[in-house]
């Protein structure tokens, strides 16, 4: 809300500067964003938390200023407007008047008033009261709406004046609307309404949409010479969900929506009409009020002690007396440490012993209340096993040279059918508010390749990435998963600086990662296996299987699919399913000596065909050798040269080791000839 | 024969001393060392030395060689800039072959520090499901359906029950629910609102909520807490401001400021020069907080005459932004490589 300085002094003494008042009432809740001089004004605009619809107005923050700095409140004197007939001023319908009011609907309408004024003169507005709206950022219409408004942010009740002679039957319904009915409101929208709206209704058509904007037929004009001035209390939720169905928020809507103080609204609607009678002539007609008066705010009981252990301070009995005091509240105390508190009845909000040790705080200061340190509470472990793995995953791919990414979990719909990961169990979001975040990430590959693109367009073409997040599905309507994935994607050159050659990333720098991974995170077992899926080219693609079990998945990434992401280079991608590693995962490390004798190494050099897979080989060498052999791995794969047409060359370096004792050249003789037998018989390899 | 060893060793030390160049000092290691040089004569002369002597003037003698020897191999160096004055000299100039080192994306390297001084203060990370439904996101934490409180949490709708949470405070509901007091836990996380993205918005974010609940925990407490937290993430002379708010799920609320980290507040005093963060003001909220409102404890089964509880919660990219000065929100999403190599 926008407060004016010089507006807010007519309610209250104020002898501070604009920016100390700003502070001041900052400190108290309500918060002021910015300040703005404007002539001779300053302009504060104020930030009002949900809960203090007392504070919409003028009067309510000069209230809040009053108790903080004790000066008194300076009400503008209500005279009571004479009325046309005076003993109508409470119940029912006036035999005298032509204005009838109905309430159909009691519970969202529990109170309605309306004062009839005659032979107004509808014209421009005093520059006093142009200057008091332009402060708060409305533009001046005529006087006599002019005076609603001003009414409205004076005493925080909305106000509304229909053109008595334009209302059908001279009449008012407060009723629903039917279905598809519909009504131009002020601002020359034509809205369509709905039976869970609220409006005010003349004997055929809706005339205003209650406690949100009024109809255009029935505005005041220059023609107007009648006028029937509404103050009502509308039900904060009809009104709040009608503003949101018809996307339509004012001032009103706003302020019922939060709700008024329905003890206010005869006082606003005398204050008006008082100022209607003063700016714009007429005579003042019959006053009209239908429905009751609000029961009084329960008493609330304030035990001394307890607000002391809240805050953490002693704050004296008489200190806490006197801020609730200022407040507006009465006070009388039941014992030494308990006092009822009795609300007034623009504080809605205070309904509990809490809300009370809350406003205590407030006024006492929080700046006044000491730091203290809470005790450690926590004996055990401070990061849950998932945490600790998740920080370990991220730590051990960091340091072989990734970069973790974090992408959207919500994508647009064609986004995830071109990373061809859709299918029935993606959820869809229901309300999103751009095509972009139409469902959820059912896998990670879509953000990878867009992030993937993103760099590749702005030339950063040699990319290690990695991103460590949840996936989401659905089993049915009401049952949905989440599943936290590890997405790798590798692409472009590695480098060796200007000793080496830059050479294409492959398949392997990216299972090497993987194996780097498992092997730092204790995981033991891992195979790989030809596997098809859509992601990935069917002529590299692998799963990745712990013990049988199948944890993820990795390849070539379809050069289709990279098509359709325009991204032109090689991508090599996988993904790995968090919660089934979790069963494969060890981090604890146990010592073991080192061997206390050398080991033997020695190398193979053989022939084979083409087709036969370097885990046959490996695993036929180990079967064959024993325990004595420790390792066995390919240190050399090529082709061409002497090499003949559908055979590779190969060399694997084989460690032998004996626990007990030192091996000599001769103890590896045997083994070493039974592997080249059996390489040549099983598989028919050539030694070179 | 000892006198002349004596003489050598002094003469010989005082050339190479003074040797000035690389060239004299050869010339030096010739004149004693070389193989007509002082002293390998006194080597071949010592067959004139009676054989009583002989074992004591070889051991002198071999002493001199080494004196003379360990003399010129210290002065090479100074000279020549190296031993193996022969070889090819490396350009030294050349950069090293740097292997490239990963990094963390700036969110999970904030969350790990802000989790990391709430750990050192006895807190335990805990985390929990970013699916939510209406109970967990406002209902136990005493947001009603249609009031205004909801504005402030406008919220993905997976179906009319399932929801993407709006803010990580659900997991509070969630954990006291099966868990008793004491505990003191912080819970970061990926939160959602349908809010248009611009600089500053963003539809997802992450949040870090912090709860703390035991038989006597005070709002002191919870200005302590935050303080240190305050100073450890933006420095020692950081100052707070903790303001009255409100938020349906504590009471007392408050918001918190620090003091800008641009102007340190002082612009606010030199208006009209306003700061570009703070806009003069001279503080930047970085948080909400406050004393769990009893309701809450009510709603997850806790007596609130029994126990008292404060709770924080703040916006991951938010810290960030202020602490690495990051000017729009979208870069943390877009994954630029030359963003993420500079955290």
């Amino acid at each position: 809300m926008k407060l004016s300085y010089n507006w807010l002094k007519e309610y209250i003494d104020i002898r501070l500067s604009p920016e100390k008042l700003g502070e001041l009432l900052t400190m108290a809740g309500l918060c002021v964003d910015s300040i703005h001089k404007k002539g001779n004004d300053s302009v504060l605009e104020i930030e009002i938390t949900s809960n203090r619809p007392d504070w919409l107005s003028y009067i309510g923050v000069a209230r809040e200023v009053g108790a903080l700095t004790g000066k008194r409140l300076k009400i503008p004197n209500n005279v009571a407007v004479s009325c046309g007939s005076s003993q109508s001023r409470r119940g029912g319908v006036n035999g005298n008047s032509k204005a009838t009011i109905r309430i159909e609907e009691k519970k969202l309408c529990p109170r309605y008033t309306a004062r009839i004024i005659r032979n107004v003169k509808v014209g421009e507005s005093p520059k006093w009261l142009k200057e008091r709206l332009e402060a708060v950022g409305l533009r001046s219409v005529n006087n006599i709406v002019d005076i609603t408004n001003f009414c409205l942010f004076e005493t925080g009740e909305p106000l509304h004046a229909f053109d008595l002679d334009k209302l059908g039957g001279r009449s008012i319904i407060v009723r629903r609307a039917s279905k598809g009915e519909k009504i131009k409101t002020i601002d020359g929208i034509e809205r369509i309404l709905d039976n869970d709206m609220l409006v005010i209704a003349d004997d055929k058509s809706p005339v205003a949409v209650a406690g949100v904007m009024g109809g255009l037929y029935t505005e005041v004009s220059p023609q107007t010479k009648n006028i029937l001035l509404e103050a009502a209390y509308f039900d904060p939720i009809s009104i709040r969900r009608t503003s949101r169905r018809l996307a339509l928020s004012t001032d009103s809507s706003y302020r019922f929506e939060r709700r008024v103080d329905m003890g206010n609204i005869v006082r606003a609607s005398d204050r008006a009409a008082q100022l209607i009678l003063e700016l714009a002539e007429g005579a003042a007609g019959e006053f009209i009020d239908m429905g009751k008066e609000e029961k009084v705010l329960k008493d609330i009981d304030l035990r001394l002690d307890r607000l002391n252990k809240i805050i953490g301070v002693a704050v004296s009995p008489s200190r806490a007396k006197s801020i609730l005091t200022s407040l507006g509240l009465k006070v009388k105390p039941l014992s030494k440490n308990i006092v009822r508190l009795s609300p007034p009845g623009f504080r809605h909000d205070l309904q509990n012993e809490i809300d009370i040790i809350e406003e205590v705080a407030r006024i006492y200061g929080y700046e006044n209340i000491p730091e203290t340190i809470p005790p450690v509470l926590e004996p055990g472990n401070r990061l849950s096993p998932d945490a600790v793995i998740d920080k370990n995953i991220r730590g051990i791919l960091v340091n072989l040279g990734l970069s973790e990414i974090i992408t959207y979990s919500l994508l647009s719909r064609k986004t995830v059918e071109l990373a061809r990961s859709s299918g029935d169990n993606v959820i869809s979001i229901k309300n999103p508010i751009s095509n972009e975040q139409e469902v959820m990430r059912p896998a990670l590959v879509a953000g990878m390749l867009g992030s993937i693109r993103w760099n590749i367009n702005r030339r950063s073409k040699d990319l290690k990435l990695f991103e460590l997040g949840q996936t989401y599905f659905k089993e049915g309507d009401n049952s949905f998963i989440e599943k936290k994935c590890l997405a790798i994607g590798v692409t472009g050159q590695l480098y060796d600086g200007w000793i080496g050659h830059p050479r294409g990333v492959t398949l392997f720098d990216l299972k090497g990662i993987i194996e780097a991974l498992f092997a730092q995170m204790g995981i033991k077992h891992v195979s790989v296996k030809e596997a098809i899926n859509p992601v990935f080219s069917p002529a590299s693609c692998a799963c990745i299987s712990v013990k049988d079990d199948a944890v993820g998945i990795m390849g070539q990434v379809d050069p289709k699919i990279l098509r359709d992401f325009d991204i032109k280079e090689t991508v090599y991608a996988a993904q790995i399913d968090c919660a089934r590693l979790m069963r494969h995962i060890s981090l604890e490390k146990k010592f073991r000596e080192s061997p206390k004798f050398p080991s033997v190494i020695r190398d193979i050099s053989i022939v084979a065909d083409k087709n036969i897979s370097n885990a046959d080989i490996v695993s036929l060498i180990k079967e064959t050798a024993g325990n004595i052999l420790k390792d066995a791995e390919i240190v050399d794969r090529y082709s061409g040269g002497q090499i003949p047409e559908g055979k590779i060359g190969l060399t694997y370096r084989l460690e032998y080791q004996d626990p007990n004792r030192t091996l000599q050249d001769s103890d590896v003789q045997a083994i070493h000839s039974r592997i080249i037998n059996a390489l040549e018989n099983n598989l028919g390899a050539k030694l070179r | 024969m000892r006198d002349k060893i004596r003489e050598i060793e002094k003469s010989a030390v005082e050339e190479i001393t003074l040797a000035v160049d690389a060239d004299a000092l050869e010339k030096a290691r010739v004149k004693y060392l070389g193989r007509k040089g002082l002293v390998t004569e006194l080597f071949k002369n010592m067959s004139g030395v009676s054989p009583a002597d002989r074992a004591e003037i070889g051991k002198l003698i071999n002493a001199l060689k080494e004196t003379v020897s360990k003399a010129l191999d210290e002065k090479t160096p100074v000279l020549s800039g190296g031993s193996d004055s022969g070889a090819q000299k490396t350009d030294i100039t050349l950069p090293g072959i740097i292997r490239e080192i990963g990094r963390l994306h700036p969110i999970s390297k904030t969350i790990e520090e802000i989790c990391g001084v709430f750990i050192s203060l006895g807190f335990k990370v805990v985390e929990g499901p970013e699916i939510e439904n209406e109970h967990y996101n406002f209902e136990a934490l005493n947001i009603p359906l249609e009031h205004p409180s909801r504005d402030a949490f406008d919220t993905f709708y997976l179906n009319d029950k399932w929801l993407l949470r709006s803010h990580t405070s659900p997991v509070q509901a969630r954990f006291m629910e099966t868990n008793k007091p004491p505990f003191a836990i912080i819970i970061p996380g990926k939160v959602y609102r349908p809010d248009a993205t611009d600089a500053s918005h963003s539809f997802m974010f992450h949040q870090i909520e912090g709860l703390v609940v035991s038989d006597n925990i005070r709002f002191s407490d919870l200005k302590g807490a935050l303080t240190l937290f305050a100073r450890q993430m933006f420095g020692e002379n950081t100052r707070m401001r903790f303001r009255p708010s409100f938020f349906p799920f504590t009471e007392p609320s408050a918001e918190v400021d620090i003091s800008c980290i641009l102007c340190s507040g002082d612009a606010a005093q030199r208006a009209p020069h306003k700061c570009s963060l703070c806009g003069g003001k001279g503080w930047i909220e970085i948080l909400g907080a406050g004393m769990v409102n009893p309701k809450v404890f009510r709603n997850v089964g806790y007596n609130p005459e029994k126990v008292t509880g404060f709770a924080f919660g703040m916006g991951v990219e938010r810290i960030a932004i202020l602490k690495y000065g990051i000017t729009d929100i979208r870069m943390f999403f877009e994954n630029d490589i030359r963003f993420l190599r500079q955290f």
